[in-house]
C-alpha cells in the first residue's frame, strides 16, 4: 500500500509538473498548449543523447537539456503561436496540435521508437520502516514541490503580476507599459524548462520513448483540470492525486483500469464541476 | 423542372448543370473507368470526406472544438460490424451504429454546453482516448487487441469493389445533400449564431444548449455512419486504427480543405488520401508532413482550400462580384434575426 502511494506520488509529480507548465502558459497567454509535453520530450531526448552518445556528465547534460527546452519553447511561441494569436482560440489550439505532431515526428525520425533510459547519479534506494524508497522517487517529488513553490513566488514578482494582468486583459496592461512580448516569451520559456524537467525525471526513473509525450499530455491536462486550470497549487495537488489514484487502481482493481482512470476523471470532472475541484468560477465580460 | 426549362437558363447555369451531370456520370461509371486500386482510394476519399462533413457541422458552423470524430468512427465501425455478424442487414446496422454514436455525441456534448472552447477540446480528446480503451477491453464485441474481421457488403450483380464504391458514393452523396440543406435552413443559421454570438443567441430565440447538442448528435451520427463505411474499406478492425493518427488526418482534412465549406472535406480528403498513399511506408515522415500541412494551413490559409476561389475573385479588381464573399460567418447573423 505505502509502496503504491510512493510510486503514485512520484508519477504524480511528473503529472503535476506537466500541469504546472500548461497552467503557466494558459495563465499568461490564454493558450491551451497541446504541444507542451512534446516541448519537453525533444530536450529530454537531447539530454539522453548527450549522456549516452557524447558521454557528458549528468550534471552538465541536464542544464544543457533545460536550455534546449527553453530555446525550443521560445522559438515555437515566436514562430508558430504569436503570429496567429490575434485570431480565435480555435486556431491556436489547432496550431499547438500541429506543433505536437511535428515535434513527435521529428523525435521518431531522429531517435526511433526504441525505449531509452537516462542514466542519472540518483540510482539506488534506501529502506525506511520496512519500505523501500528509491532516490529517484524522492528526487521527483522534491523537484515537483520546488517548481510549485518557485512558481508561487514568481507570480508575486513584478513580472509575474504583469503576466497575470496580460492573461486577464490584453489591452489595458499594454497601455500601462507592460510588454506583452516579454510576458509571452517568459511564460513559454519557463514552461518549456518545466516540461523538460518532467520528461527528464520520467526518463531517468522509468523509460523514455516517443510515446511519453502524449501520455504525459493527457495526464497533465487531467491534473490541471482537476485543479481548475488557474490555480498553481490546485494543478500540483491534482497531479499528485491522479498519480496516487492510478497506482492504487492499478494494484487493487486491474492493470487496465490504471490507464482508464485519468480519462474517466476528466470526463466526469468536466461534466459535473467544469471549474475543477480547486478552481474558482471565472466570470468573463461579454 | 424539365430539361427544356433547364436549357432556357443563362449559359453559365447550363454549363454548371452540364458539369454536374457529367461529374455524376463519371462517378457512377467509375468502377468501369479505373482499376480496383484507384477505386479503393476513391472509396477512402468518400469515407473520410463524409466524416469531415460531420466536422463542418460541429467545428465549422457551430464553432465547437471537437477532437472526438475518430472515436465516433470507431463506435460506428465496431457497432456495424458486430450487428452484421448478429445477422442484421447492413443498412439497418449502419443506421443503428450511427444512432449509438449520436448518443455518445450527446453524452460528450452535454458538458460542452457549459465549457469554454479548450476544455471541450480536452474532454473530447479524452473521450476519443477512452473509446480506444473500450475497444481494447470490450473483447466480446470488438475482438480486443486481436481485432475483428468485417463482413463485406456485396450488392446483387456487382463485385465487391464495385459494391463498396456505390455504398460509399451513396452515403457521401446523401450526407452532402443533408449537410448542404442544413446549411441553408434555420438550423444552419442557428449553429452560426451560437458560434458568432452565443450570448446574443437566446434573444434571437435560439437555445445555445439545444443547438450545440443537436450539432454534436448530428456530427457524431455522420461520424458513426462514416465508421460503418470505413470498416468496409479496411475489412479488418483493430483499436489502434482509431487512435490519434486518425484524429490528425481528420484535422488536416477539415482545416486544409476549409471547415466552413461543404466542399472543404472533399478537397482535404483527396489530399490526405493521396498523401497516405505516397507516404504509407514512411510512418514518421507521414506524420511530419501532416503536422507541417496543418500548421501552414492554419497560419496562411485559415479558411482552407475551399475558400481559394472566393479569395481569388475578391483579389481580381475590375468586375464587381455579384455577391461579395463572406469575410466571416457573421454575414449570416442578419438572416437568423428574421
Amino acid at each position: 500500500m505505502w509502496q503504491q502511494i510512493i510510486s503514485g506520488l512520484q508519477a504524480g509529480s511528473w503529472y503535476s509538473l506537466m500541469a504546472l507548465a500548461m497552467v503557466l502558459v494558459l495563465k499568461a497567454t490564454d493558450v491551451p498548449n497541446f504541444a507542451m509535453a512534446e516541448l519537453g520530450l525533444f530536450p529530454a531526448f537531447c539530454t539522453w543523447a548527450l549522456i549516452d552518445g557524447a558521454h557528458l556528465s549528468w550534471w552538465l547534460a541536464v542544464p544543457i537539456g533545460l536550455l534546449i527546452g527553453v530555446a525550443l519553447s521560445v522559438v515555437v511561441e515566436r514562430t508558430a503561436i504569436r503570429p496567429i494569436l490575434a485570431e480565435n482560440h480555435f486556431a491556436t489550439v489547432l496550431m499547438t496540435i500541429a506543433v505536437f505532431v511535428v515535434i513527435n515526428a521529428v523525435v521518431q525520425l531522429v531517435w526511433g521508437s526504441e525505449p531509452r533510459k537516462i542514466d542519472s547519479p540518483f540510482a539506488g534506494s534506501f529502506t525506511v520502516a520496512g519500505q523501500v524508497v528509491a532516490y529517484e522517487q524522492l528526487l521527483s517529488i522534491a523537484a515537483g514541490l520546488a517548481v510549485m513553490a518557485g512558481l508561487i513566488l514568481f507570480f508575486r514578482t513584478p513580472l509575474g503580476v504583469r503576466m497575470q494582468a496580460i492573461a486577464e486583459d490584453r489591452v489595458t496592461p499594454r497601455l500601462l507599459g507592460v510588454s506583452v512580448t516579454t510576458v509571452f516569451r517568459t511564460s513559454w520559456a519557463l514552461a518549456g524548462a518545466i516540461a523538460t524537467i518532467a520528461l527528464l525525471l520520467q526518463g531517468q526513473a522509468s523509460l523514455l520513448t516517443d510515446q511519453n509525450g502524449s501520455g504525459l499530455l493527457i495526464k497533465g491536462f487531467v491534473a490541471a483540470t482537476l485543479g481548475g486550470f488557474s490555480s498553481i497549487t490546485g494543478a500540483f495537488v491534482g497531479g499528485l492525486a491522479l498519480g496516487v489514484a492510478e497506482n492504487l487502481a492499478g494494484a487493487y482493481i486491474s492493470t487496465s483500469s490504471k490507464t482508464a482512470i485519468a480519462l474517466l476523471a476528466i470526463v466526469v470532472v468536466l461534466s459535473i464541476k467544469p471549474q475543477g475541484l480547486f478552481g474558482r468560477h471565472q466570470v468573463r465580460e461579454v | 423542372m424539365t430539361p427544356l426549362a433547364l436549357l432556357s437558363g443563362s449559359p453559365r447555369r447550363v454549363a454548371g448543370v452540364a458539369g454536374a451531370v457529367a461529374a455524376a456520370l463519371v462517378l457512377l461509371a467509375l468502377p468501369g473507368l479505373v482499376n480496383p486500386y484507384l477505386l479503393f482510394q476513391a472509396c477512402l476519399v468518400m469515407v473520410t470526406a463524409t466524416a469531415g462533413l460531420g466536422l463542418v457541422l460541429i467545428m465549422g458552423w457551430s464553432g465547437q472544438i471537437a477532437l472526438s470524430q475518430a472515436g465516433f468512427l470507431g463506435v460506428g465501425a465496431y457497432a456495424t460490424t458486430y450487428l452484421v455478424a448478429q445477422g442484421w442487414a447492413w443498412p439497418l446496422a449502419a443506421v443503428t451504429a450511427g444512432l449509438v454514436a449520436a448518443l455518445f455525441g450527446v453524452l460528450i456534448g452535454l458538458p460542452a454546453t457549459r465549457l469554454r472552447g479548450f476544455y471541450l477540446a480536452i474532454a473530447t480528446l479524452a473521450f476519443a482516448e477512452l473509446m480506444i480503451r473500450v475497444f481494447v477491453e470490450a473483447t466480446p464485441v470488438t475482438g480486443g487487441i486481436a481485432g475483428t474481421a468485417v463482413q463485406a457488403v456485396v450488392l446483387p450483380g456487382i463485385d465487391v469493389d464495385g459494391s463498396r464504391w456505390y455504398l460509399c458514393l451513396a452515403v457521401a452523396a446523401v450526407t452532402t445533400a443533408v449537410v448542404m440543406r442544413i446549411g441553408r435552413v434555420g438550423l444552419g443559421r442557428r449553429l452560426r449564431v451560437v458560434r458568432d454570438a452565443e450570448i446574443a443567441a437566446p434573444s434571437l430565440g435560439v437555445s445555445p444548449m439545444r443547438t450545440k447538442l443537436l450539432a454534436f448528435a448530428l456530427s457524431a451520427f455522420i461520424g458513426g455512419i462514416a465508421g460503418a463505411l470505413y470498416a468496409q474499406c479496411l475489412s479488418y478492425l483493430t483499436p489502434e486504427i482509431f487512435d490519434m493518427g486518425l484524429l490528425i488526418e481528420f484535422l488536416v482534412i477539415a482545416f486544409l480543405g476549409g471547415v466552413g465549406y461543404v466542399a472543404g472535406p472533399f478537397l482535404g480528403a483527396v489530399v490526405v488520401v493521396v498523401l497516405r498513399d505516397l507516404l504509407q511506408d514512411l510512418g514518421s515522415w507521414q506524420r511530419l508532413v501532416y503536422g507541417l500541412i496543418l500548421a501552414l494551413a492554419i497560419a496562411f490559409l485559415p479558411r482552407g482550400l475551399a475558400s481559394l476561389p472566393a479569395r481569388l475573385r475578391a483579389r481580381r479588381p475590375a468586375p464587381p462580384a455579384p455577391e461579395p464573399p463572406p469575410v466571416s460567418g457573421q454575414a449570416d447573423l442578419t438572416g437568423a434575426a428574421r
